[in-house]
């Protein structure tokens, strides 16, 4: 055996040449170890595929024969040979196609991969959880995100729920508000007689307060909330709210004190709503401080911002709260004693009012025992130039009269108890609870004034307001409409229909008596031109 | 949808007025198959080669695994070829499976095939007694194993250069194991699809004139399942040409040529 010849035989790795057909016919000794053959058995005699597996024999016809044939070379394939025992051999093979004196032969060399096998195998199999846990993953967001929108959902539905409860508290309080202002009226002269009224006056504020700030809040949540901007002097307004805040803080045994600048702070405010916020502030401090405490509103300018602060010596807010007192429904647990009570809403409804106003609130506190203080920061705006006040609107007190008004509401108590304030104020009332009963009265008894609820069961409040309106005896009638949503769109629906005035409910009678006395000056005015 | 792109057309001896002559490689390989044949039949036909969406230099991103679930897949993609490349009804090649393809192009559409040739064809690979296809179940999951051990090179950093450059053919032949390079999840997929079908009554169907060319050793389709075709299709040719493997085509062009010359002379 020369030195080449044992190299060849005794190679590191198996060595094979097969004749174009497959058959072996050389097969060096590692090979032939490996496999369990004597040289003998293989050479001559055995075809390289029939040593392999069916899978391996199919692969050598659609790939490895094609590969040999097309490009004179395959590498780094894998296949399972058979050992003599029918044991299967994980194999890496790579070949060389050549020819030699016009004969086509097969050059092989084979390394056992059984390692390599069982380590690709554990790496698929690795791969494939990899893929299964992609696909989880994506499965779980999807989830995820569906759950998301489930919850948002909700979300709106409970603020439109709380929007229509707010909206159904609210109308049966405008016949109660005109029954305790009528009785009130009437009671008036006597001794002791108006003190029942007046309890029953504070109490249903209160319940109007509640249900005011609960739609207020529910109507942010829905975005429906729009504000009646104007350039105003704020220093009034904040005043005003602290005067409201007394009688509270006194009963309650605290001092308020109100340190505002003698010059105006002039900001793009609804001054109605800028009330409701500072008023809120108040009571909120006035609930968290015990009798004693001390409660302080001030405002001034820094850096272009009016700046609105409350501070309370009372219980404080702990650190981990700080940042959950302005969350809708949260409420502090009560350090103290008294019953805190309330909707857990006011200092949301005082975020949610702040922005609207484009402004921003912030609370802090050094900790519960420490008291607290809320700013409010509010762009300011320029003072506008002074106007000349049109002192000829005046009002007209009830002597006037009197003037003949139509009252036309589905809900009878509604009518009936603001026919009864009316009257009281020296109107003549009549009332219908239907449009259609409505166009009657106006026909026959042709009201100097209508005032319409918009939700009648034959047709809207909007289409009787033009439907009065083109009657012959309609144009000049003094039209009032009265909704249950202070919205902009109905006020913008209540002009378009042709109403002079729109009211929300539930209406202070006296406002309405005031208004309708302008609408009817300007009547008779534009009348004598 | 760019037909000529996605299954990498290419057309040898456009001349007009000469028939088309259109070829499909079979499983695991690309139309470089058709090397002998092409030259041998450019000049009096128009020949047409392309790759079956999934192999060679065809647009990966086309494999669409609900679509090509079944071989009807590639014979709706046969069908636009032939309407896009081919002038009048075209003389259909096909190797191993494409054979198939084929026969369920021509039996939906008979007008538009002069001929078909079927280079090793078998319409069932599993034996189903009495009928014998050649493998056991068994062994076909054998395969599938085998398949899945051999990317034959493939990763995905290789990927884009084979995906993406139908433009430089070159870059593929530099490459070792060119031609049988393909997404191993496809190549899988494709293998399961071809080796677990079964055709018999398409076949028996089918009447468009049909020449069986079958190697006289063949492991993938024996003697028996091309005796099955034959009888299957009363009017078809059988020729048996001496040849160990699969792919006559390559390795004995000559006589594959000859039997193919020498049925369209008839």
């Amino acid at each position: 055996m020369t030195a080449a010849d044992d190299d060849w035989q005794q190679a590191p790795c198996g060595l094979m040449i097969a004749a174009a057909d497959g058959t072996i016919v050389r097969a060096n000794l590692t090979v032939c170890r490996w496999l369990g053959y004597a040289p003998e058995e293989l050479i001559g005699l055995k075809r390289f595929s029939e040593l392999m597996p069916m899978g391996a024999r199919v692969f050598l016809q659609t790939h490895w024969t094609p590969l040999l044939q097309i490009q004179g070379s395959v590498s780094e394939v894998q296949l399972d040979l058979f050992d003599k025992q029918r044991q299967r051999m994980p194999m890496m093979l790579s070949a060389i196609r050549r020819q030699r004196d016009g004969v086509v032969h097969d050059e092989i060399a084979l390394l056992i991969a059984t390692d390599r096998k069982a380590y690709e195998r554990e790496l698929r199999a690795e791969r494939a959880r990899a893929e299964a846990a992609t696909a989880d993953l994506a499965l779980a967001q999807s989830q995820l995100s569906a759950a998301n929108a489930a919850l948002s959902l909700q979300h709106r539905h409970k603020d439109e729920f709380l929007a229509t409860l707010a909206h159904e508290l609210r109308n049966p309080l405008a016949p109660m508000l005109n029954v305790i202002e009528t009785l009130r009226l009437r009671q008036a002269g006597q001794q002791d007689g108006g003190r029942a009224a007046d309890i029953l006056a504070r109490q249903v504020a209160q319940i109007t307060r509640l249900v005011d700030d609960l739609l207020n809040v529910s109507r942010i949540g829905q975005g429906k909330v729009s504000l009646a901007l104007a350039p105003a002097d704020i220093v009034p307004t904040l005043r005003h709210a602290a005067e409201e805040a007394l009688p509270a803080t006194t009963a309650a045994g605290q001092h308020l004190t109100v340190d505002l600048p003698a010059s105006p702070l002039w900001v793009l405010v609804d001054q109605a709503r800028l009330t409701q916020i500072v008023a809120n502030l108040l009571t909120n401090a006035s609930k968290y401080s015990p009798a004693g405490a001390r409660i302080a509103l001030s405002a001034a300018m820094r850096d272009h911002r009016v700046v609105i602060e409350v501070v309370d010596n009372g219980i404080g807010i702990a650190p981990d709260q700080l940042v959950l007192v302005f969350e809708k429904f949260s409420q502090l647990v009560p350090g103290l004693e008294r019953a805190q009570g309330g909707l857990g809403i006011g200092l949301s409804l005082v975020k949610g009012l702040v922005e609207l106003h484009g402004g921003d609130v912030t609370a802090h506190s050094d900790g519960a025992g420490t008291g607290s203080r809320f700013t409010v920061s509010l762009p300011a705006t320029p003072a506008p130039p002074p106007v000349q006040h049109d002192q000829s609107a005046r009002v007209a007190g009830h002597g006037a009269l009197p003037v003949d008004v139509l009252i036309v509401d589905d809900n009878v108590d509604a009518a009936d108890t603001l026919a009864m304030a009316l009257d009281f104020l020296g109107y003549r009332t009549t009332t219908a609870h239907t449009a259609r009963a409505a166009l009657q009265v106006i026909e026959h008894a042709r009201p100097a004034a209508a005032i319409l609820d918009i939700g009648l069961p034959d047709m809207s409040g909007y289409q009787l307001a033009q439907a009065i309106r083109a009657t012959p005896w309609g144009a000049g009638i003094a039209l009032i409409a009265v909704t249950g949503w202070g919205q902009e769109a109905n006020r913008q629906a209540a002009d378009a229909a042709g109403f002079d005035l729109h009211f929300t409910k539930p209406v202070d009678f006296h406002e309405v008596s005031r208004g309708l006395q302008q609408v009817l000056q300007g009547r008779t005015a534009a009348g004598m031109t | 949808m760019n037909l000529a792109a996605r299954n990498n057309v290419k057309i040898h001896g456009d001349r007009p007025g000469v028939p088309t002559m259109i070829m499909a490689h079979g499983f695991g390989c690309d139309q470089s198959m058709w090397r002998h044949l092409v030259p041998e039949f450019a000049g009096r036909y128009r020949v047409v080669v392309f790759d079956l969406v999934g192999s060679g230099n065809s647009d990966l991103q086309a494999y669409d695994h609900a679509k090509y679930d079944t071989l009807q897949g590639y014979a709706d993609d046969l069908l636009e070829l032939v309407d896009a490349f081919a002038d009048g009804p075209v003389i259909f090649v096909g190797h191993s499976v494409s054979a198939t393809i084929g026969v369920l192009a021509s039996n939906q559409a008979p007008e538009k095939f002069a001929a078909q040739i079927m280079v090793g064809p078998s319409p069932r690979y599993i034996d189903d007694a009495p009928y014998r296809g050649g493998f056991s179940e068994e062994d076909i999951a054998d395969l599938l194993e085998t398949m899945e051990a051999n990317y034959l090179g493939w990763s995905s950093t290789m990927a884009p250069a084979i995906m993406g450059a139908p433009e430089q053919p070159q870059l593929g032949q530099e490459l070792a194991n060119s031609f049988c390079r393909t997404d191993p999840t496809i190549a899988k997929h494709f293998a399961r699809v071809t080796f677990l079908s079964d055709h018999r009554a398409d076949f028996s169907r089918s009447s468009t004139r049909a020449l069986i060319l079958q190697c006289s050793d063949d492991l993938i389709a024996p003697l028996e399942v091309g005796q099955f075709m034959h009888r299957a299709m009363p009017g078809s040719a059988l020729v048996i040409i001496a040849n160990h493997g699969h792919c006559p085509h390559l390795s004995a062009p000559d006589a594959s040529i000859a039997a193919i010359q020498a049925f369209l002379a008839a």
